[in-house]
């Protein structure tokens, strides 16, 4: 872990440690504006908008982040000293954050068929929802940070991703280069 | 098409996914021609995927890629009973039903302690939870961690007995000493050699003959099993000797032994993706050495597979005791040998119906009652606890899910649900 990120996971914990004194999920939820943005709306493209994600969603990363099962230098850390009553709360508190509408596409109308076209072919549709915006421990992807959306694509297409039981993994295989940065900022653009 | 965007998780509760398959693979669509960069058309077909899709998803025709059926997954961190509408839960008249305890993650197979504690076990996490009641309140205790899918418990003579994905262990003493629990030892290791995504997690239950009997299910949906897959197996605790009780058990997740006869009954899942009403899950007996149950030839005892069952017949195989309905999920069963309940349920099996995904219409998400006749046919099938079930058309459908069943010493029923965490406990009153 860089010393930024042991910096970041350290003021994330004792901040977790002194709202739970507090005890404001308001209060625990704003330590982690610094990285996922107010009310979960990230405007850093590498990290996840937690913004109108399902509740189950939040709470499953939680959980997996906590039991080693998913790793990332950051939140492995942070969410190791989350009980389950924390992680309840934190998923109840995102899923009711209006997601920001993200500002209109600068894709060409060919390009957003194509997309679209692209998500149904793939059956993004079929468990996202037809409007992308997720269900149970399914995420949202309308309007989620392009970078990151793209990065997770690849990182499944490469088997490096966590994957709870492989259905984005093997989806992710067909997906060319480019088909992965086109899906990325349509469903980016997506409100 | 080969792989498909479904639910980026599905499957917590199905956390195995790949499959060791020597069937068909739904056949990967030709390979296109390189796609130019940022196309401004839709690109063609997608070249075959390397990855294999999870193993609930093998075996769907071509038709049934887009289909929008899925596992549920459990909520991890379970809910607490009083977010939920425990009192929509049904049960016959004279019996009532309660909740017994909440906050126990993912609860899955129960174990019964000689001094009352309850063991629970799960899948999907790591742990084994204990449960002790003082006077009527109830304390939740983490007492092993760090466990590989730990969803078999069964308590014996003062030792827990754990099956984790690949190995059995024992922890003897456990229950003097629930805050500092004794190291495990391993009573057989190396169940799961290739460590393949599979039916691989393990009910565990102690038999009359003093052995360790659990399930080894199959690798994929419906795939050819070697030779200790799709079986229930036993083991001697005392020896490490393993055998083999019977075969073609695409995978049990409950079983127990007739009070009288002691013959083993078990419950399995059947196939996926043939139909909505195809084929239905099942009830086993044993009755003999040997006994092969069908899979992955003949499903139901009369049902030929669509692909494996072409040049073979169900004649072959032993036929099951009764058909319980199809995708039911048919979980923890058992006997019921408490005295509270009315008299006609003694010998009765309660079994858990995790409830069916793999169908339009869902069914199950219920404790059914099953009673036996003089010969030991089942005679009767109805819903001993329901109301789990909101909407049989929705997604998801229900608001919990049973899982295993423990009777009390006071005659009680315990009933797990790892969709919530919380375990019900149904007693009866004159």
């Amino acid at each position: 872990m860089g010393a930024a990120a042991k910096a970041v996971a350290l003021l994330c914990l004792s901040a977790t440690a002194f709202a739970a004194e507090v005890g404001a999920i308001e209060q625990k939820a704003a330590l982690c504006a610094a990285c996922h943005g107010p009310q979960g709306n990230s405007a850093i493209p590498a990290n996840p908008s937690l913004a109108g994600q399902p509740k189950q969603f939040i709470t499953t990363q939680l959980v997996m982040f906590r039991e080693g099962n998913r790793k990332d230098p950051q939140m492995s850390a942070i969410a190791a000293g989350l009980t389950n009553a924390d992680i309840n709360e934190f998923g109840a508190y995102f899923a009711a954050q209006q997601p920001i509408p993200p500002p209109p596409s600068a894709m060409d109308a060919a390009n957003v068929a194509a997309s679209q076209k692209l998500a149904e072919q793939y059956n993004c549709v079929v468990c996202h929802g037809a409007a992308l915006k997720g269900t149970q421990h399914i995420p949202r992807l309308a309007g989620q940070q392009r970078v990151y959306l793209a990065e997770q694509l690849r990182g499944f297409k490469a088997s490096t991703r966590f994957d709870m039981d492989g259905n984005m993994t093997s989806a992710a295989q067909p997906l060319t280069a480019s088909d992965i940065e086109l899906l990325a900022e349509y469903l980016a653009a997506l409100r | 098409m080969d792989s498909l965007l479904r639910s980026a998780a599905a499957g917590i509760g199905f956390a195995t996914v790949a499959f060791v398959s020597f069937a068909q693979q739904t056949a990967p669509t030709p390979t296109p021609a390189a796609q130019p960069p940022a196309a401004a058309v839709a690109p063609a077909a997608p070249p075959a995927a390397p990855a294999p899709a999870p193993s609930w998803q093998q075996g769907r025709s071509a038709e049934q890629q887009s289909s929008p059926l899925h596992p549920f997954a459990p909520i991890l961190t379970g809910r607490p009973a009083s977010e939920l509408q425990v009192d929509k839960l049904k049960v016959p008249p004279g019996f009532k039903v309660e909740v017994w305890v909440d906050g126990v993650p993912e609860a899955r197979s129960l174990t019964l302690g000689d001094n009352g504690t309850v063991f629970v076990g799960n899948r999907n996490l790591k742990d084994v939870y204990a449960i002790v009641d003082r006077g009527g309140k109830r304390e939740v205790k983490k007492i092993l961690k760090g466990l590989n899918s730990p969803n078999g418990v069964v308590f014996n003579k003062g030792t827990l007995f754990v099956a984790e994905r690949g190995r059995i262990t024992r922890y003897d003493g456990i229950e003097s000493s629930l805050d500092n629990p004794p190291a495990a030892k391993v009573v057989i290791d190396n169940l799961d050699p290739t460590a393949q995504p599979g039916h691989f997690w393990k009910y565990l239950a102690m038999g009359p003959d003093g052995k360790l009997y659990f399930n080894i299910g199959a690798p994929g949906n419906i795939v050819l099993p070697t030779y200790t897959q799709a079986t229930i197996m036993r083991v001697d605790p005392a020896t490490g000797v393993l055998e083999r009780v019977a075969e073609g058990v695409r995978n049990s997740v409950g079983f127990d032994w007739h009070p009288k006869t002691k013959q083993l009954w078990f419950t399995n899942h059947a196939r996926d993706w043939v139909s909505d009403d195809l084929p239905q899950d099942t009830l086993h007996r044993v009755s003999a050495k040997a006994m092969n149950f069908g899979y992955p030839f003949c499903h139901q005892g009369d049902f030929p597979d669509p692909e494996f069952g072409k040049s073979r017949s169900c004649k072959e195989f032993d036929a099951p005791a009764a058909k319980l309905g199809p995708h039911i999920a048919p979980l923890g069963m058992r006997f019921y040998t408490g005295t509270m309940f009315p008299a006609e349920y003694r010998d009765n099996i309660f079994i858990a119906m995790h409830g069916s995904w793999n169908k339009s219409t869902k069914i199950g998400y219920n404790v059914m009652r099953v009673a036996l006749d003089g010969k030991g046919n089942v005679a009767k099938m109805e819903p001993f606890l329901e109301g789990f079930l909101t909407d049989a058309k929705a997604d998801p459908p229900m608001w919990g899910r049973p899982v295993d069943v423990l009777v009390m010493r006071d005659g009680a029923l315990l009933v797990s649900d790892d969709y919530n965490g919380i375990i019900y406990r149904v007693s009866y009153k004159k």
